[in-house]
């Protein structure tokens, strides 16, 4: 997989490296603006609130 | 680019680089391990999200409302502008001490939309609080212990006698922690009652209640505190604090 996105990043060895940095850069951009926000509700890690069993279902914490 | 190099000569097409042979099994074998490697790697990007990157963000948003809310109650008014921002849900600030993580925007509502804010929310369900300037009633305040601002995340350190001051335009109230419950079901919403029994208290009075998970990093338990109103102050011109603030 690895293997194959740096065989198909044109150019030298450098160019590579540096292409590869901006693509693993892109990554985490995507992940910490879009990927994380969205997932990270749905994970039982953060709810701080008391309820009642109905309100944890409906999203409300 | 390749048009205008002149040196470069034209040749016949470079003889393809011998590729290793590699069978299907090691290829579906090495594609996995990849996989896994890939997975192992966005999990740990997750907790440095979700302990960093999310207090980053609401430091910053908490920073910026309270500003709003100060400079609301100092009688400038935001202009509209891009900056402006919606301040008639934030009521004042906590301020614990004990936490020390100096104060706490409080505003409307405990929803995570709200609470990502880094700022700590008055529940307005199951059971509706009751605000400080109230006869009677429990003020009742949720607040993330981890990631978001984390703004109870020292919760553990309160202890009976500690105190939690609460400040609104106009006044300072004084509450005094007299009981802390370090664990209990997040279905136990009867902690949040007018007169949370379960602190030992029987008489209506005016009373805090701190709720956030624990243990630390999970959310399987809620951690409560209750507090009860020692006295209140007016705050003067310059905006002294109550002596337990200096």
């Amino acid at each position: 997989m690895y293997g194959w996105i740096w065989r198909h990043l044109p150019g030298n060895a450098w160019l590579k490296a540096l292409l590869s940095l901006v693509l693993a850069l892109g990554v985490v951009y995507l992940l910490f603006q879009y990927v994380f926000p969205w997932a990270e509700p749905l994970l039982p890690f953060n709810d701080v609130t008391v309820d009642e069993g109905l309100g944890a279902v409906s999203g409300t914490v | 680019m390749v048009a205008t190099d002149q040196g470069e000569q034209t040749q016949p097409s470079a003889p393809a680089r011998p590729r290793r042979g590699r069978g299907p099994i090691a290829t579906a074998v090495m594609v996995f391990g990849e996989l896994l490697i890939t997975a192992g790697l966005v999990l740990g990007l997750f907790v440095v999200y979700s302990l960093w990157w999310t207090n980053v963000l609401a430091d910053r948003e908490a920073r910026e409302q309270g500003d709003a809310v100060r400079n609301d109650w100092a009688g400038r008014t935001d202009d509209g502008g891009p900056g402006a921002r919606d301040t008639k849900d934030g009521i004042g600030f906590l301020h614990v001490p004990a936490m020390k993580n100096g104060e706490v925007l409080v505003k409307k509502g405990t929803d995570l939309k709200t609470l990502n804010n880094g700022v700590a929310g008055y529940y307005t369900e199951p059971v509706k609080s009751a605000l400080p300037q109230d006869e009677n009633g429990n003020f009742t305040l949720a607040a993330h212990r981890d990631g978001h601002g984390a703004k109870f995340h020292n919760i553990d350190k309160l202890e009976n006698g500690d105190a939690i001051v609460f400040e609104s335009k106009d006044r300072w109230y004084i509450y005094k922690v007299y009981k802390t419950l370090p664990e209990t079901s997040k279905y136990d919403v009867d902690v949040l009652n007018a007169v949370p029994k379960a602190s030992g208290v029987k008489k209506p009075g005016r009373y805090i209640t701190l709720t956030t998970c624990t243990p630390v990093y999970t959310s399987k338990y809620r951690y409560i505190v209750w507090g009860e109103l020692e006295r209140v102050e007016k705050v003067d011109a310059r905006r002294t604090p109550p002596k337990e603030l200096r």
